[in-house]
């Protein structure tokens, strides 16, 4: 590791001084992953900008929306109050991610921009349509979560271009999320299978109207089981049609074998898990 | 590469320190100022064993730039105990027989305290969930959670 360290102190300065040195130069946030991969010289960049100075980053703001700024950290996400009702699945997300060493400074702007596939927080935001903005040389963009994440360790981020903040609506009504996990240990683990799910009923509380289902690390990138929400939507929830959106989503998604775990036991899970986080948005609904 | 002169806050007295930007807080405090007992391991924010509160919040030091804590206080085991009187988890982990290579417990031991300030009357599981980012190949945690739950009741009935 040998590079030129900056503390850039407004946005301004990190935006300029991202788009002077481009490709050289890395936006440090938490370092859980940044510091990491640099020791074992997977990344050298010539220029380290340090975003901990710049005011602004670290705040979540709701109005009606959430916009949780890009350092906001697992540990701030955790202890947020507003998060324990129809949001409860980004505490959830949250909560599970390494020890809590690594949640005091690990950071969700970090979780998106590394685009780990196993990635906890991430299929929870992917579930509440989240958009992300970049700001760069040629001024702000907004792009959808997914649209914004490409295949592991790759976004549509431009070389200099910093991730400021995610958004997404609050959910209303009848409405619910839910996050799971499977690991082969219960803490400071990463994913073999993750799901995120978000349900509105309609006033019966029979008939599910909206559907999402995202799943982590049984794709390339965070991956939504569109074919699964529309098997939900406009019907009746009953256990048979859980059950199916399970089938649906095991038989859609991309899972790799490696050493935690085989593509068939990953689809396997998803079968599992996507039932198991429906009920459960179902049962916080009433 | 040009180094770098900070001033450093690290168990409330100030350091000047002249480095590279790359070098980290652990290597910082057991290389330049020989605060030697935080300890050094897998290099990947993994063991815990290099746990310090920055700014009162565990960290693992091993992924913190020192050029990072400007202006901030870093808290390393060397400064828990005052005036000469071990901290009450100190004590707790002597009394439980908590210890025995040791080489894990600085670490244990700043991660119980950052988190017993804010739950003092912690029960054992949630101690044993706080501990998840501190790892110990000898004891098998049992000692330690003891420890942990004790020092919380007696950090509580001193409030």
């Amino acid at each position: 590791m040998s590079f030129q360290y900056h503390e850039p102190v407004s946005l301004a300065e990190a935006v300029d001084l991202g788009a002077r040195f481009g490709a050289d130069g890395r936006f440090l946030a938490g370092g859980t992953d940044l510091i990491i991969q640099m020791r074992r010289g997977k990344v050298a960049p010539r220029h380290v900008l340090s975003l901990h100075r710049v005011p602004g980053l670290d705040a979540i703001e709701l109005n009606g929306s959430v916009r949780l700024g890009a350092l906001v950290t697992h540990r701030a996400i955790e202890r947020c109050a507003s998060f324990q009702g129809r949001l409860r699945a980004l505490v959830e997300g949250a909560e599970v991610v390494g020890g809590h060493q690594i949640r005091n400074v690990g950071t969700v702007g970090g979780n998106i921009v590394n685009a780990s596939p196993a990635a906890d927080v991430v299929p929870v935001l992917l579930a509440l349509d989240a958009a992300v903005t970049c700001v760069g040389a040629d001024g702000e963009r907004t792009l959808t979560l997914e649209e914004f994440l490409l295949e592991p360790g790759r976004t549509a981020r431009r070389p200099g271009e910093l991730l400021t903040a995610v958004r997404f609506a609050v959910p209303q009504g009848r409405t619910a999320t839910a996050f799971l996990k499977a690991g082969r240990r219960r803490a400071m683990e990463i994913s073999v299978v993750c799901v995120a799910a978000r349900l509105t009923l309609d006033a019966t509380g029979e008939r599910c109207v909206e559907a999402r289902i995202a799943l982590g690390a049984v794709a390339p990138t965070t991956w939504r089981a569109r074919e699964a929400e529309r098997l939900l939507e406009g019907r009746p929830l009953t256990p048979e049609a859980m059950r199916e959106a399970g089938r649906a989503a095991a038989a859609g998604c991309r899972p790799i074998g490696d050493v935690r775990a085989s593509a068939r036991y990953r689809r396997l899970l998803v079968e599992t898990l996507v039932p198991r986080a429906l009920a459960r948005c179902r049962k916080r609904v009433e | 590469m040009s180094k770098v002169a900070l001033e450093l806050c690290i168990n409330g007295e100030r350091h000047e320190v002249l480095t590279e930007p790359h070098r980290t807080l652990l290597d910082v405090l057991r290389v330049d100022l020989g605060l030697t007992g935080t300890k050094e391991n897998c290099l990947e924010a993994e063991c815990g064993v290099c746990t310090v509160l920055l700014d009162g919040r565990a960290v693992n030091s091993c992924i913190v730039l020192a050029v990072q804590c400007r202006g901030r206080q870093v808290l390393t085991i060397e400064g828990v105990a005052e005036n000469g009187a071990l901290h009450p988890i100190q004590q707790a982990f002597i009394d439980h027989g908590a210890v025995q290579c040791g080489y894990c417990i600085p670490g244990m031991i700043l991660s119980a305290k950052a988190f017993l300030e804010e739950r003092p009357g912690a029960t054992e599981a949630e101690v044993r969930e706080m501990l998840a980012g501190n790892l110990c190949r000898c004891t098998g945690y049992q000692k330690i959670a003891d420890a942990v739950v004790a020092a919380g009741r007696a950090v509580a009935a001193g409030r």
